[in-house]
């Protein structure tokens, strides 16, 4: 049991080819690699995988936003960030190649919208400078450095100076970022 | 396209206004109807991607795209069942393609991983890699087949062919002498076969193809690029530390990489943060005096370095006794070996004087480290390109004269220059990046290991495609030697990649160096080999006893010769006519320049236009702000007296309004 070795119905394989943005091929791995996860719960086809189990993936392993990316991606009524295979696609489709900039720029926001209120306030960007800078006391930047930081920052994104950057400033800032398409992406 | 996108959770933040459960539902549905309206008019291809990109989750955009069928189906009449056949399977063909292009695309699994490994900035050196390969493959696949194998199956003629010695491989000549590779082993008869095959025409004709494909390719990518990468920067003063922030690159899934790039992006961040800090204040005037003056001097310096260098490669060259002694004596070995000095010394300037450059240009401080890039890319290619005009002209000029089968001979000395190039480049890899790393890590711990210089990188590899591409005309089966260098050289890289370097630091603003390496390689680069082939075809007289022009006055006249002789017959009139009065007129290219210049001027004015609408836009954005800001405080006043004076009545609040003062965020901008 556990679905590892179950194979994909044709019509759900075409339904999902149609409604996200992945290929034949790359859905076909991500039910591989999802059934492995689900496998080591031995729960029934169509159950949702632990947030745990899926931050084991090497792709997401060491990924600052991985919490992030799984709380944001899962629907699950509990807020546990679990995953089911059809949030895995979303996930997967999201970061996939031939996504366009405002699905990612939409996801890229929910992701650094640290405390789920629509809009990135000063507590979020701070927590983002700090996600990826690192940890270590020598990256880390002092207080008065983050607060200089975070208001170059505003200045520059805030177009209604209302002290947030909501979505569409977001994405005004990201769509002058060439190389975000690019980087925004992770492949099985 | 009407975006639900800023609702986190449906509706969940209209829950702030205060409005009652009921009232959300139905604003909630009167949205998602205008959706799906909007959707059913779009065409089959445009709604599965419109409906692709709904930033819903899967659930929800499977019950969009049920009821935009159910709305679709109720509205069309009968005979769509075919219309919809056909388009199912059209698209299911094209995802078919899609599926197989990826079979295709070769080495995919090691680009991927280099990227996730060491970022985008390095993967984009292997990508431009792989594009150079695929124009040298279809080079050579053309030439091949319409020029080489005519030639073969036909019968060369070959005058004297001496024994295959090693010496061949790195000088071109002796045995190679009159074969295929060269220009000299191709006559410019008419084969006749059923349909006559003119090897002129033939040979003329499938170079001149393929160089036009070239260009226009070229333009065609320098283009996109341009437009994906150089946006138009209106507004605040973009300090750049949101292209920092959005920069971060989610493919790297090695943790001892991610650690480095954080480290980098912290190292960025304050660097910039100083920088800011430092525009403050303006450099006194003596420093900006010396500035200025180390910057000269180091410019005229590079300048004289590069000066020095293409005067040393002349005077090499036209040494009479070391240049053409083997012309002189075919058999002598010493003197076909000493034909090897020219390229030895092209390579090692080409290995040296960057480093130098690189050195000097330590000694100097700019204000921008961007700038910094950019004028070593300058210096460097004005070095190459200097070396590369110096032989060109010498080619040109002073060998037709010398020699008797010159095209052939500037072909060896090509051929000559492209293998010592990747020997020298096989040299780099060993010594520089090993041995560097060696010693970085054992001997002298402060040097750390190499950073993989892209920028230097990638300048060889344009060097080496424009003496392939000079090489063409005068070689025709050049793209092999190019073709397996690039192989070889992908993998090497690799290997060295992953054992000796480090990812550079200062890796932002990948895509615009793209852009201006796109440019390079179109600018000094193709055009240049096109204008010396060009002039080549044009002017000069070839070699009266080898190759397929022999006997005409320039190369060019066979195209002459063949209009002349398509003149007789009516139906070929109208392409003579075209040839003998539209293309050969001035008064044609004239106007043509003149329409173009319009136009430009034209879209400049457009341009212009559109970024004072920017700027007016921001503005009314800025407005906007403030009145909904003032709503927002009549409408609390309004809410706080309608629930005093109905705090005496019993009615149930299942939402008492939390308040979030940041709610008018979440309104959609267009409401």
């Amino acid at each position: 049991m556990g679905g590892t070795s179950s194979k994909l119905p044709k019509d759900l394989l075409s339904e999902y080819q149609e409604l996200t943005f992945l290929t034949k091929q790359e859905i076909l791995l991500a039910h591989k690699i999802f059934s492995e996860l689900q496998g080591r719960e031995n729960g029934p086809y169509g159950s949702r995988v632990s947030m745990e189990k899926v931050l084991t993936l090497p792709e997401l392993k060491s990924n600052p936003f991985r919490k992030r990316i799984c709380h944001v991606f899962s629907t699950s009524d509990m807020k546990d960030g679990s995953l089911s295979f059809e949030d895995f696609l979303d996930l997967l489709s999201a970061f996939s190649d031939s996504a366009t900039l405002e699905i990612k720029s939409h996801y890229a926001f929910r992701i650094f919208d640290f405390d789920d209120d629509g809009t990135l306030d000063g507590r979020d960007l701070e927590k983002l400078v700090n996600c990826l800078t690192g940890e270590t006391d020598d990256t880390r930047l002092t207080a008065e450095e983050m607060r200089q930081l975070i208001s170059n920052i505003l200045e520059e994104s805030d177009i209604d100076k209302d002290g947030t950057v909501n979505l569409s400033e977001f994405q005004h800032v990201i769509s002058r970022s060439p190389d975000f398409v690019s980087s925004f992406k992770i492949v099985l | 396209m009407r975006r639900m996108s800023v609702f986190p959770q449906h509706g969940r933040a209209l829950g702030n206004l205060g409005l009652s459960a009921n009232e959300i539902q139905q604003e909630v549905e009167n949205k998602t109807s205008e959706l799906v309206s909007d959707l059913v008019n779009l065409s089959a291809r445009a709604r599965f991607q419109a409906i692709r990109s709904l930033p819903m989750a899967f659930d929800e955009r499977k019950r969009m795209r049920n009821r935009v069928n159910s709305v679709k189906h109720s509205k069309t009449i009968i005979p769509a069942n075919c219309r919809q056949q056909v388009s199912r399977s059209f698209r299911r063909f094209r995802a078919g393609l899609a599926s197989a292009h990826r079979y295709l695309t070769i080495w995919h699994d090691t680009l991927k991983d280099i990227g996730g490994r060491f970022g985008t900035s390095v993967l984009s050196y292997f990508l431009f890699l792989k594009w150079l390969l695929k124009f040298n493959l279809f080079s050579l696949i053309i030439n091949f087949c319409f020029i080489t194998i005519p030639q073969i199956v036909h019968a060369p003629n070959i005058s004297s062919v001496t024994g295959f010695r090693g010496l061949e491989l790195l000088t071109g000549v002796g045995h190679f002498n009159q074969t295929v590779l060269y220009y000299g082993g191709y006559n410019g008869e008419v084969i006749a076969s059923k349909p006559v095959y003119n090897m002129q025409l033939a040979y003329f004709f499938t170079i001149a193809a393929y160089l036009v494909l070239c260009g226009v390719s070229l333009i065609y990518s320098m283009s996109r690029s341009f437009q994906k990468n150089f946006v138009l920067e209106t507004g605040p003063v973009s300090g750049g530390a949101w292209r920092l922030l959005c920069s971060w690159d989610f493919s790297v899934v090695n943790e001892k990489a991610i650690q480095y790039n954080k480290n980098n992006l912290a190292v960025q961040l304050k660097e910039s943060l100083s920088e800011r800090l430092q525009e403050k204040d303006k450099m006194s005037l003596s420093d900006r005096i010396k500035h200025l003056s180390l910057n000269i001097l180091a410019w005229l310096i590079s300048l004289g370095l590069a000066v020095g260098c293409s005067a040393g490669i002349y005077f090499l060259g036209t040494d009479q006794e070391l240049a053409f002694s083997f012309n002189h004596n075919p058999n002598d070995l010493t003197a076909e070996a000493s034909t090897l000095l020219l390229p030895v010394v092209v390579s090692l300037i080409n290995l040296i004087v960057p480093l130098l450059y690189s050195l000097i240009s330590k000694m100097e401080s700019y204000s921008n480290p961007r700038a910094k890039i950019y004028i070593i890319i300058v210096r460097n290619i004005v070095l190459k390109m200097s070396i590369l005009g110096i032989l060109c002209s010498y080619w040109l000029n002073i060998v037709p004269e010398k020699v008797s089968c010159w095209e052939s001979f500037v072909g060896q000395s090509v051929y000559r220059l492209l293998i010592f190039d990747f020997i020298f480049c096989l040299f780099g890899i060993f010594y520089g990046e090993f041995l560097l790393n060696v010693i970085g890590t054992t001997c002298i711990q402060s040097l750390g290991v190499p950073e993989f210089d892209i920028a230097r990188n990638v300048l060889d590899l344009i060097y080496a495609q424009t003496l392939a591409w000079i090489g063409i005309y005068f070689s025709p089966l050049l793209p092999v030697i190019q073709v397996l260098k690039l192989f070889i050289i992908f993998y090497l890289k690799k290997i060295s990649l992953s054992m000796n370097c480090q990812p550079p630091k200062h890796s932002g603003r990948a895509a615009q160096i793209q852009t201006v390496f796109i440019a390079l390689l179109f600018f000094p680069s193709f055009v240049g080999a096109l204008s010396m082939v060009s002039f080549t075809v044009w002017s000069l007289k070839p070699s009266d006893e080898c190759g397929p022009f022999q006997g005409l006055d320039t190369p060019f006249h066979t195209i002459f010769n063949w209009t002349a002789s398509i003149q007789g017959p009516p139906e070929t009139n109208w392409v003579w006519w075209i040839f003998e009065n539209v293309l050969r007129s001035e008064l044609f290219y004239y106007l043509i320049s003149l329409i173009i210049l319009v136009i430009t001027y034209f879209l400049w004015q457009i341009t212009q236009g559109r970024k004072q609408l920017i700027k007016i836009l921001r503005q009314q954005i800025v407005n906007e702000g403030k009145d909904k800001a003032f709503l927002l405080n009549k409408m609390q006043n309004l809410q706080k007296q309608r629930r005093e004076s109905v705090s005496y009545s019993p009615q149930d609040y299942d939402q008492t309004p939390h308040f979030n003062p940041n709610w008018m965020n979440t309104l959609p901008l267009d409401m």
